[in-house]
């Protein structure tokens, strides 16, 4: 399947005009069918591509970048984990001057036969994933190729892949062009063979010497002889982009690929030069997900036909039984009689009429939903270690929702929450800052601070410019150092917590959504789910403020995107009602957690202001008769304790002594802050 | 922990002590030993301050004045909403007990400024305004049933007094005789240990409600002419003059007659000069005065002394509420004139100030309005 018919109409009629005022006057004919057969031609699907890249999320600059390395990084984690291989990605981002970038992606995947690296890299739609029901990244066999194609038609340079399979055999090592009217690779190094690259250590030799870009050993620790990475694939593709931090970037989908993948390591060079590792914090791989066949639910009457005219099975029943899950012979029978066909009449036989009814039949047959163990969740506890990692904060929850089912496909939602912290723009340092004041397209310097940092409203944004006695519409470019520094340190100090809105990461097989955010049904269920009760604020019909991250994960064989550059997932009643019970589930918890710290802060409020008296108190008795002041202060401290706690026994509306700070159950982590109620030093 | 502020002037030599300043600090004293006591005990320390709300006053009706009840409110350290109050509670003690060493006095400003620090770590005053002090002495006063004098406490000056009287005011001889156009001044305290009445030939007490009539009746020698005393109070009368009538008028056996506004306000001065007021009511047997007689302005005034509608001022709602509250109140539900009165002024639905009677003349009021009243005894009890 290379290539794609256009069926553009034939112009058999006068195109133009209409005819009355012309009176009887033959109309000229601009073209024949004749002439207009001779333009008509097949269309590559390369071609198509190359000038609708839009539609693969190659819209601008700043995006190829990102969409270059997401997809490069997709297939390795999808080759790992297949291979059962614990995931090490190795990301490089180098600039070659004139908006150009170099980016090598390494992984210690299984790396690729010498035969099909060419078809993999060098062509569009080629690929493993579209013809099966098993969760993964990738879906269509687009992506990677079709980056390599852009940096070819930006750059003119060619994609490099070096392919290593064992220690022992040699290394592929190809430069590979796409030929993007036919749709085929090009392979340029080895004259037109690729070339090989011995084991051992002449291999390491022969790559230093010809400035093949490989990672060949692990970090190690200090002393320890590193390992070799001894398989694995990089692919290195030049390409036209945009480097720029903030929301949307390609350090953000490290960032958020590391929390939903923790058992993955990602080394990260950016262009200028920072290292930045997230390491695993697991060796534990996700289960393997397995392949299902359709469920009869999920079926259209379209594919139903195809999969009729491409069955080897002869009869109808052996046809339902075979091609679909959860059909067993008496559903198969049940399904036959509702169609008023014979389970046993041929299945090459079938026509578009008879498809038909048997379409209808399906529908109107109870068939038990689809076995749902074909979906691997990332698994509270992971949720828990991946977003605390990345995430700073002082409360984390988790939740994973058993698997349920849309259109016939399984799917599964966990959701996983971070309460406090501090909000990326108080992280910033002043160096960086002063850089992306430097690379920002925005205008203003509200629509900077809105744009650039995740979870920052208007409202937030104008504080903190108020903060710095700036103007919101001053531009970000032309502030001089002393203003950077105000602004710097405005945002360091301003308090956000009312004015931050909840950040939502979202997830489709582990994959960082980063884009359409308002589309997607991720972010309608949590603006839909009412957030008041569990102790957050929020306006109406809008995302819930204060310093909270969600990040939800939709896992499926089928993940329902509402366009090809895979960027919102549809709103399926079925979804969309386990995001609700999921964010509902985390919610709670959450809220349970304000209120106890609440009622903490409280307290601790109650025994400072008794504190704060006290010594006066002691003063002033010891001014009056005499009694020694630290010694009556001491043991008004010591009455002090014992009334407030018991005072704080008496806060609990149960009439149970206070809560042991187990009892949110499972899959919930609280990270002590330092900072206690002070006491006065006695 | 070193502390930083020396506070307490030890340089200063301890004045020779009264036996009424021995005893005030031993009560004082008593105050701060509670609470070692009760933190030997390991309990809350707590004070219990005599209610000075209207509900724990009541009207003495052998003794026609107001009496303050029995009841107290606990003031507990451990509190959250009492615990900034007890510690003031406390810091006022020691601020008193600091000027009755010293054998000194200040006024209640004075105090809460010695005592007004920012408390050791936070960013909390002791005390915010004067406001948030006053009460609080008030509150010493009346849990250790010491007078604000004997504290060494005072408040500013408000009214004065002119007439045929000879005092001794700490010493100094005065003559409210010769006393100009503004008067003898009178003090918070008038305590017979600071003022003393030498001699006294006047045959009664006129109590003006504020400074502008008083000064018509000086100015036209009022006093001389009836051979009375003068004085007012600036609108309600503070303590010490309430305390100079209540002395002159038992000590020295004068009859104190009050001149006031037509209008709610007026019948309350007269009525806390009289029966004492709910905030005070622990001094009233010192301050009321039971036989104290009220002149004017009354509402029949208007017609009797043919005022023009354009100088009396409209009751607003406030006034209306205000002299319905006032009719009910016990010394004055039982007496039939003061029901008329107040029902007539609600029923004329204006106010009248004593000013007013100046439409008729400059000097009506004192020519005129008070010689007539005088002469026919026409007050109301």
């Amino acid at each position: 399947m290379s290539t794609v018919n256009e069926q553009s109409p034939l112009v058999e009629e006068p195109a133009s005009g209409n005819g009355k005022a012309e009176g009887h006057a033959a109309p000229r004919r601009r073209m024949t069918a004749e002439m207009m057969a001779a333009q008509q031609r097949d269309i590559s699907v390369s071609e198509f591509f190359a000038k609708n890249r839009h539609l693969l999320g190659f819209d601008n600059p700043r995006k190829a970048l990102l969409t270059t390395v997401k997809e490069a990084v997709d297939n390795s984690l999808d080759a790992c984990e297949e291979a059962g291989i614990v995931p090490e990605i190795w990301v490089h981002i180098e600039s070659t001057g004139n908006n150009r970038f170099k980016v090598g992606i390494q992984d210690n995947g299984p790396g690729i036969m010498k035969k099909t690296i060419p078809l993999i890299f060098g062509k569009l739609l080629y690929g493993s994933k579209f013809h099966r029901l098993r969760m993964s990244r990738g879906q269509q066999g687009i992506g990677i190729s079709a980056a390599g194609m852009y940096g070819m038609l930006t750059t003119g340079k060619p994609v490099k892949i070096i392919s290593r399979i064992s220690p022992r055999r040699p290394s592929h090592y190809y430069e590979i062009q796409i030929d993007t009217q036919k749709n085929r690779p090009e392979i340029l190094n080895g004259r037109g063979e690729g070339e090989d690259i011995p084991a051992g250590e002449k291999g390491h030799a022969y790559i230093l010497e010809h400035g093949i870009e490989w990672v060949s050993h692990y970090d190690a620790a200090e002393g320890e002889k590193p390992a070799e990475v001894q398989h694995g694939t990089r692919v290195t593709i030049e390409l036209e982009g945009r480097y720029q931090r903030g929301r949307g970037s390609v350090d953000d989908y490290l960032e958020q690929t590391a929390i939903a993948n923790p058992h993955v390591t990602l080394h990260y060079l950016d262009p200028e030069g920072n290292r930045k590792t997230y390491p695993r914090s697991t060796q534990k791989l996700p289960p393997e997900p397995k392949e299902i066949k359709p469920h009869p639910y999920g079926i259209e009457l379209g594919r139903l036909v195809t999969m009729l005219k491409e069955t080897k099975a002869t009869t109808l029943s052996q046809f339902l039984t075979g091609s679909f899950s959860r059909v067993s012979s008496s559903v198969a029978r049940k399904i036959c009689e509702e169609a008023k066909l014979s389970p046993r009449a041929s299945s090459s036989r079938i026509g578009r009429r008879e498809a038909d009814s048997l379409f209808e039949a399906i529908q109107r047959t109870r068939i038990s939903p689809p076995s749902t163990d074909c979906i691997s969740s990332i698994g509270e506890e992971l949720l828990l270690k991946g977003i605390s990692h990345v995430v700073p904060g002082e409360f984390y929850v988790a939740a994973t929702r058993p698997p349920a089912v849309y259109r016939g496909n399984p799917f599964l939602i966990e959701v996983a929450l971070a309460y406090g912290g501090g909000n990326p723009v108080q992280k910033v340092t002043r160096d960086t800052l002063a850089e992306m004041l430097g690379e920002t397209d925005a205008r203003t310097l509200r629509q900077f601070i809105m744009t650039s940092f995740e979870g920052l409203g208007s409202d937030a944004a104008e504080r903190i410019l108020k903060a710095s006695a700036m103007g919101t519409r001053q531009s970000p470019s032309k502030l001089d150092e002393a203003e950077i520094a105000k602004l710097h340190e405005a945002m360091r100090n301003v308090n956000l917590e009312s004015g931050q809105t909840m950040q939502v990461l979202r997830y489709a097989n582990r994959v960082p959504l980063q884009f359409s955010q308002a589309a997607c049904a991720i972010t309608q269920a949590v603006m839909n789910t009412n957030w008041r009760p569990y102790g957050l604020s929020q306006s109406r019909g809008g995302l819930p403020s204060g310093p909270v991250t969600v990040m939800v994960h939709m896992a499926s064989v089928w993940v329902p995107f509402t366009s090809e550059s895979k960027e919102a997932i549809a709103g399926y009643p079925e979804i969309l009602k386990e995001l609700r019970l999921a964010l509902q589930a985390v919610g709670r918890k959450l809220g349970m957690y304000l209120n106890r710290r609440k009622r903490v802060a409280q307290e601790g409020e109650r025994r400072n202001i008794f504190l704060r008296y006290l010594r006066e108190v002691a003063t002033a008795v010891s001014d009056l008769n005499g009694a020694d002041r630290d010694g009556l202060y001491d043991k008004l401290l010591h009455v002090a304790k014992r009334k407030t706690a018991e005072a704080d026994m008496r806060f609990d509306q149960r009439g149970r002594a206070i809560e042991s700070p187990n009892d949110f159950g499972d899959h919930v982590l609280i990270v002590q802050s330092e900072s206690e109620p002070e006491e006065p030093a006695a | 922990m070193a502390k930083k502020s020396p506070k307490k002037s030890s340089t200063t030599a301890p004045a020779a002590l009264s036996k009424q300043d021995v005893k005030t600090l031993n009560s004082l004293r008593g105050l701060a030993d509670e609470v070692v006591r009760s933190a030997e005990r390991g309990r809350t320390p707590s004070l219990d301050i005599p209610s000075r709300s209207l509900s724990n006053v009541r009207y003495n009706k052998s003794k026609r004045f107001i009496e303050m009840g029995s009841g107290t409110n606990r003031r507990e350290l451990f509190n959250l909403s009492q615990a900034k109050s007890y510690m003031q509670t406390l810091l006022v003690g020691s601020g008193c007990k600091q000027l009755l060493e010293q054998g000194k006095t200040t006024s209640i400003r004075g105090l809460y400024y010695l005592l007004k620090h920012t408390i050791e770590g936070s960013r909390e005053e002791t005390f915010d305004d004067q406001a948030d002090c006053d009460p609080i002495i008030e509150d010493v006063e009346v849990s250790l049933d010491a007078l604000r004098e004997e504290l060494h406490v005072y408040a500013s000056n408000r009214g004065s007094m002119v007439g045929n009287i000879l005092l001794n005011d700490s010493g100094d001889e005065i003559d409210c005789t010769r006393m100009g156009s503004g008067g003898y001044s009178i003090p918070s305290i008038v305590e017979p240990e600071i003022i003393k009445f030498a001699k006294c030939d006047a045959k009664f007490v006129l109590h003006v409600e504020k400074d502008t009539v008083w000064r018509r009746f000086n100015e036209d020698k009022f006093w001389q002419q009836y051979n009375c005393i003068l004085t007012h109070g600036s609108g309600q009368p503070p303590r010490g003059v309430r305390r100079l009538l209540n002395r002159l008028h038992n000590e020295l056996g004068l009859p104190v007659y009050c001149l006031l506004d037509n209008d709610p306000w007026g019948y309350y001065i007269y009525s806390v000069i009289k029966q004492g007021s709910i905030n005070l009511a622990y001094e009233s047997r010192r301050m009321a005065i039971p036989n104290a007689r009220y002149i004017g302005l009354r509402s029949k005034d208007f017609t009797a002394c043919g005022l023009s509608p354009s100088v009396t001022i409209r009751l607003n709602e406030q006034d209306v509420r205000r002299a319905k509250q006032i009719k009910t109140y016990p010394w004055f539900v039982n007496k039939k004139p003061w029901q008329q009165e107040i029902d007539l002024m609600l029923k004329n639905g204006f106010k009248l100030e004593v000013e007013a009677l100046i439409s008729k003349d400059i000097s009506y009021v004192t020519e005129q309005y008070v010689p007539e009243r005088l002469e026919e005894q026409d007050f109301l009890d």
